[in-house]
């Protein structure tokens, strides 16, 4: 081969070789770009990690629903969630159940229908820290009653499934709300009252127990 | 060429000066210096934003001899075997053989010696051990342990009245004078204040001003004509000061009918039963403004509530003879705070707020009568009240001295709601309501049907239904006025 040949060869090789570098390096740019973006769009999204294990097992809880009639406010119904290592994914699943909501008919969903769990968090003092989306307050209907039994089906589920939950905070939207729906103060965190249940205290051995304004009412009257 | 040169940067050197000298502009204010067991008060010149005070009148009063050298145009200031040093326009002042660096210079004008506020710290602290304390543009100084607690300034516009709230650390005595159209509250000793004036004003207050320009602590309030009463009330051992201020001028209100039967002696304020324990009624309708509340095809909750409110109003007035002030009369928003805070304020007997409810349940009907949540709140009071926290009550324990006698009040009101409207439940309930949380006298929150049910929405619309649901809660009040558990207040 003339040395000519070789040398432009060498040369075209080396040429080639800058241009399939650049090549690389400008597509290399592209994608990263690309993900970029992706990851822009959703900057807070969690990695979506599973709440439980398949080797967790079964644990029954009863989760609180709003009656649609009758003494109590909030019902009890039995479900199941699995028993995953950490307290707070066992809490994300009970509040996934109360999302769902009932399976009967006879009880109410008391979340509104867009309101997202958007991160938990437990305190060493047992306080679980809720943040749900926007929507829990701007699709909240109202009402007193109504607003007690949202914020209830919630503080109830927690704290009676798991006694490491001694009570619940609520917040909205990432920040300390007043109120939800402009009745229940949300500024202190709030503990576990099955008075306005179907349901007993755990470990009370008492045969009956009165429902709390009206035992008020009876000790005046 | 050379020349030229020169020329122009004279000329710029020139036009800046000139420039520059129209920025400097004096402004006079009296700043005290509060000592341990004196004070004294100097005029001091803001120029260019630069604090200058007369030095010489501070050393004066301080003791400290000094030499003013007038043909070197220095001043010398003198404490054992130190001296400091300071040359007129100059930022240099040398202290024994050092040079400190002040961050504007030393002035002389008409024999007075103008040094930078910064001075007290940087060369008088030096020379003396005597220690100096401001805020970055607070017109006071503070010299050696001088005890100044923060006092802090609130005014709150609720309803029918204005409050002008003061909180300190530490008891002080507060004495208000009036004169025509200022009410000024004196101050007993010097305090620091958090904000100089307020950002508050409303339809009776135009300013609020903290002054001590004089040395003595005082806060001036400029007041409307509106103002025909003002009350001073101390609290929490005299940490704690309100200064309501009234009108006689009622807000847009609804024709207050007069009593419906002259004769009829139960119906004159002046002649009121004694043993009638419910004189003031504060009555909150729900909602307002932005807030609608709950909605129905028929009506929104806020003027539901505002519809009863004002019927309430005129069956209490004319029924009991009872002083009844609405929390909102329009279509306003309210926080939560601010209606209990009428009620606190005006030392009500009875607060009652009224909502309608809301159930996903279309054929739900039941009302409630609501109380505050037993014990809520207690379990946080130790926990988290620290320091100057600890001296006040906190807010959400307000309702509990009258808890007793708010489930009483409820319980009257169920029994004659459910008496006179036949069919539909009304349950006592209790709950951490955000409203009666704070209120310090009996208090009950009232939820009347379900706007979702098409049937209870119309119901609740109509005005003679509201007539007669006015007249039960009166009927109610009424009893409960009349029974031992409203002697509580
Ligand atoms: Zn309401």
């Amino acid at each position: 081969m003339p040395r000519h040949i070789k040398i432009g060869l060498i040369v075209f090789g080396i040429g080639g070789a800058i241009a399939m570098g650049f090549f690389v390096d400008i597509v290399g740019r592209v994608r990263s770009m690309v993900n970029e973006r992706e990851t822009e769009e959703n900057p807070f999204k969690p990695p979506a990690q599973p709440l439980y294990s398949p080797t967790d097992p079964p644990m029954a809880v009863k989760v609180f629903f709003p009656a649609e009639s009758g003494d109590s406010l909030l019902v009890a119904e039995d479900q199941t969630i699995f028993q995953s290592a950490e307290i707070a994914n066992r809490a994300r699943q009970i509040l996934q159940k109360i999302q769902e909501g009932p399976k009967l008919d006879t009880m109410l969903a008391p979340l509104p229908k867009d309101a997202k769990v958007q991160d938990l968090f437990i305190s060493e003092q047992g306080t679980a820290f809720i943040d749900f989306s926007d929507a829990m307050a701007t699709a909240h209907p109202g009402g007193v009653l109504n607003e007690l039994t949202t914020i209830y089906s919630i503080v109830d589920s927690l704290t009676y499934n798991l006694p490491e939950i001694k009570q619940v905070k609520i917040l909205i939207g990432g920040v300390e709300k007043e109120t939800l729906a402009g009745h229940c103060l949300l500024l202190l965190p709030l503990e576990m009252d099955l008075s306005i249940t179907n349901v007993m205290p755990r470990d009370e051995k008492i045969a009956q127990l009165p429902r709390s304004a009206s035992a008020v009412a009876r000790s005046i009257n | 060429m050379k020349l030229i040169r020169i020329a122009i940067s004279l000329a710029a050197l020139g036009a800046a000066l000139f420039f520059f000298g129209g920025l400097i502009r004096a402004a006079d204010t009296n700043i005290p210096i509060y000592f341990p067991n004196s004070k004294l008060v100097v005029k001091a010149e803001v120029l260019n934003r630069v604090t200058y005070l007369p030095i010489k009148q501070v050393i004066e009063f301080m003791g400290i001899p000094y030499t003013d050298a007038l043909a070197l145009e220095t001043l010398t200031i003198r404490s054992g075997n130190s001296r400091l040093l300071m040359t007129k326009n100059s930022a240099l002042v040398s202290y024994n053989d050092q040079i400190l660096l002040l961050p504007s210079p030393i002035l002389r004008e008409d024999g007075r010696w103008l040094a930078p506020i910064e001075f007290l710290t940087i060369g008088l602290t030096r020379l003396t051990g005597t220690e100096f304390r401001y805020r970055a543009g607070a017109p006071r100084i503070y010299a050696e342990n001088v005890d100044a607690p923060e006092l802090e300034m609130n005014a709150q516009t609720l309803g029918p009245i204005t409050r002008l709230t003061l909180r300190c650390s530490v008891p002080l005595n507060v004495e208000l004078k009036r004169d025509d159209q200022r009410a000024i509250l004196a101050i007993d000793r010097s305090v620091d204040p958090f904000r100089e004036r307020l950002d508050h004003r409303d339809r009776m207050v135009r300013s609020v001003v903290f002054d001590d320009s004089d040395g003595n602590a005082k806060i001036v309030v400029d007041t409307t004509r509106d103002v025909t009463d003002m009350r001073l009330t101390a609290a929490d051992n005299n940490r704690v000061y309100f200064l309501d201020l009234f009108t006689k001028r009622e807000p847009v209100t609804e024709a207050v009918p007069p009593p419906a039967l002259p004769a009829a002696p139960a119906a004159r304020p002046d002649v009121i039963p004694a043993e009638r324990k419910v004189r003031v009624v504060v009555i909150d309708p729900g909602h307002g403004g932005m807030d609608t509340g709950a909605k129905s095809a028929a009506i929104a909750e806020k003027d539901f509530t505002l519809a009863l409110a004002r019927k309430l109003r005129s069956a209490l007035q004319t029924r009991l003879g009872t002083t009844v002030l609405l929390t909102r009369d329009s279509d306003v928003a309210l926080d939560n705070e601010a209606r209990s805070a009428v009620a606190n304020n005006n030392q009500a007997n009875l607060f009652i707020s009224v909502h309608a409810g809301y159930s996903t349940n279309k054929t739900d009907a039941g009302s409630s009568v609501f109380v505050m949540k037993e014990n809520f709140g207690e379990g946080f009071t130790t926990a988290s009240a620290t320091g100057r926290d600890q001296l006040f009550l906190p807010w959400y324990l307000g309702y509990r001295i009258h808890q007793q006698a708010s489930v009483s009040a409820a319980n009257f009101l169920q029994e004659a709601l459910s008496k006179a409207i036949p069919g539909s439940k009304f349950a006592v309930r209790t709950a951490p309501l955000a409203v009666l949380s704070s209120a310090t006298m009996p208090s009950l929150l009232l939820e009347m049907g379900n706007l979702n049910n098409p049937m209870n929405a119309q119901t609740l619309t109509d005005a003679s239904f509201q007539s007669r649901l006015a007249a039960t809660i009166a009927d109610a009040v009424q009893r409960f006025s009349e029974s031992p558990q409203a002697a509580a207040n």
